[in-house]
């Protein structure tokens, strides 16, 4: 069952169009991953599926409404979404913030009511963060950071969220825990969760379903195992790769060894190339 | 277990409402002491009894005079424009992300005293008595100012922190500019004042300028306590605050607007008077953090207190002669303001 839907969406920035005649579905209870090349598109895309960019043309249903026709306030209740490395105001403490995902909930003058501070608490449990509830966000570490902008999206207690690259600028430690974060929230709490993905083999591990982005088209969709063909990871990503079947956790491991203007050599004479000089 | 741990962040941030509260307490203490000051010091001194035994109705005729007539409008006009310019530079802070801003630097005080001198330079016969028209006067010049930035200092959809300075500078220099060719067309003693004014000064302060700015703070400043959680958000960047359910477009504009408005009927009472916007809220910042629930009246009272201050020091130190006000903002204020921009990254 689809949660968002689109309906032949353009979207752009001023005159341009990036993404033209979009219709994807998003499965609900699932992660899915948006992958593609640099300036493909899928970034704008979450963006337009978050309301941040307004379509040019089309629409995008959340639970079978426009998201357009509906208030934001309205929108932010059911969808949540955490933009590419965000920034916090200076001295901002991480209950603060993880409070800040509340404001869809609060009346006028913004106090807080026991279901506030019930979800916040939860919030803040959930993502580990109980320990440096009281510290500034500038004074914890990129992958801490991460984890405090999750919790305040989970404060905003939807079904829904978007992340975009949810694990740039992020050792690989940090990186797999806001991974295991997130499919915990999905196997646990039935999130919904979508992302912009750079690193393919995190997408291949973690997301149920992947969509396959090139020139604001999409070239592919489906399980990982159908995505990442070496096929189509030379027509989206213009890569030759090998993919094998990772026997720890039976999903397919991406092993990217040259550009597509390399493919007339042997790959593993390229390999020894690249060792020897 | 779940109960207690629950009444832990919630007593986190309770608490913190607890401690900024005390410090607001504490702060007007302070206030209410350097008002006292303020009452007892000028040409004519006045001790702390005699202040009070005026105030209860025991003065003689003079005292009355100096304090009712003299020093209590423009002790007043301090307090009012100090708060009303503070909270104006944390807006528009806030809602630019701009640490940097303030109405003077961006001028914006600028655009409003232009508007004011055009309008007195050619309606002057009517100018004295349409003091309430001022403020509206400055208004119109402030937002030109504000759309002039806005629009300059936009490239591809988004504004940089420098980038908004420099743009401000440079149209508060356009106006200045302006203004000295407006000053040019007018006579000798119209002249000196309008220069004196534009220093930013309150002397000469009297009950009908008290009472002319006295409703655009009463209105202004709840409304932007009022919008403090939104404030929050949009601090967050575009973004986020989209995705929380900030219609952004909106609310910048309202907050905009509400900061251009408090800054412009400041300037058309005291003249151009910068910094003020710049230094109290990023005190308040230092004391209370970035929330503006706290952030804003912290400031607020702040801008009042250092105002209050240099009003002081602008009566004493060269006394009997007064320096403006403005100028003696400027000398603390002008530092600040390039320490910051040594210390800002973007």
């Amino acid at each position: 069952m689809s949660i968002i839907k689109t309906k032949d969406l353009d979207i752009g920035y001023n005159e341009k169009t990036i993404v033209k005649g979009l219709n994807i579905e998003i499965l609900k209870g699932k992660i899915t991953a948006l992958i593609g090349g640099n300036g493909s598109g899928k970034s704008t895309i979450l963006k337009a599926l978050a309301r941040i960019l307004k379509p040019q043309h089309g629409a995008v249903y959340l639970n079978g409404e426009s998201i357009l026709q509906q208030s934001t306030k309205a929108v932010a209740k059911k969808l949540a979404i955490l933009p590419q490395s965000p920034t916090a105001p200076e001295g901002l403490t991480v209950a603060e913030l993880v409070s800040y995902g509340r404001f869809p909930h609060q009346k006028r003058f913004g106090t807080l009511a026991a279901r506030d501070y019930q979800m916040i608490e939860w919030a803040i449990n959930v993502t580990g963060m109980s320990e440096f509830a009281s510290r500034t966000l500038n004074s914890l570490s990129g992958g801490q950071r991460q984890k405090a902008w999750i919790a305040m999206a989970l404060a905003q207690g939807t079904d829904t969220i978007l992340l975009d690259e949810p694990t740039t600028f992020l050792d690989m430690a940090h990186q797999f825990e806001v991974l295991n974060l997130l499919k915990k929230l999905n196997s646990e709490q039935r999130q919904t969760i979508v992302m912009v993905v750079h690193d393919l083999n995190h997408a291949t591990r973690f997301a149920d379903h992947m969509i396959a982005i090139k020139d604001g088209r999409v070239m592919k969709e489906g399980k990982a195992i159908d995505v990442t063909t070496p096929d189509i990871l030379k027509e989206v990503f213009g890569i030759c790769a090998d993919v094998i079947i990772d026997s720890k956790t039976d999903t397919p491991l991406v092993i990217p060894y040259g550009t597509i203007g390399d493919s007339s050599k042997d790959h593993l004479q390229l390999l020894k190339e690249s060792v020897v000089g | 277990m779940e109960n207690v741990k629950l009444f832990s962040y919630q007593q986190m941030l309770v608490n913190k409402k607890n401690q900024v509260l005390r410090l607001i307490c504490l702060l007007l203490i302070l206030l209410i002491v350097v008002f006292v000051l303020s009452m007892n010091s000028g040409f004519i001194r006045l001790s702390p009894w005699e202040v009070t035994k005026t105030f209860l109705g025991f003065g003689n005729h003079k005292q009355e005079l100096i304090l009712y007539a003299f020093r209590l409008p423009r002790i007043l006009i301090a307090i009012l424009i100090g708060a009303g310019l503070s909270v104006s530079g944390a807006i528009i802070q806030g809602v630019s992300r701009n640490p940097l801003a303030d109405p003077g630097i961006l001028g914006i005080n600028a655009g409003a005293g232009l508007a004011v001198v055009t309008f007195i330079l050619f309606f002057k016969d009517t100018a004295t008595q349409s003091i309430f028209l001022l403020p509206l006067v400055a208004l119109l010049g402030g937002l030109i100012a504000a759309i002039l930035i806005y629009t300059l200092a936009r490239k591809s959809g988004a504004v940089s922190t420098v980038r908004m300075i420099l743009v401000g500078i440079g149209i508060g220099m356009l106006f200045k500019a302006l203004i000295l060719l407006l000053e040019m067309k007018m006579e000798y003693h119209q002249y000196v004042n309008a220069a004196i004014w534009l220093a930013g000064s309150i002397w000469g302060s009297n009950w009908q300028f008290v009472l002319v700015l006295l409703p655009w703070i009463l209105i202004l400043l709840p409304y932007a306590f009022s919008k403090a959680s939104i404030l929050n958000i949009i601090n967050l960047g575009e973004q986020n605050a989209t995705g929380l359910g900030v219609e952004i477009e909106r609310e910048k504009f309202l907050l905009s607007g509400m900061a251009v408005a408090l800054a412009s009927a400041c300037v058309s009472i005291s003249g151009g008077i910068a910094f003020v916007g710049l230094i109290s809220p990023h005190l308040a910042r230092l004391l209370v953090g970035p929330r503006h629930e706290y952030l804003l009246p912290v400031a607020a009272v702040l801008g009042a207190m250092l105002l209050l201050i240099a009003d002081l020091f602008a009566r004493q130190l060269l006394s009997p002669n007064e320096i403006p006000i403005g100028i003696v903002v400027a000398v603390i204020g002008a530092p600040y303001f390039l320490y910051l921009l040594a210390k800002s990254t973007g």
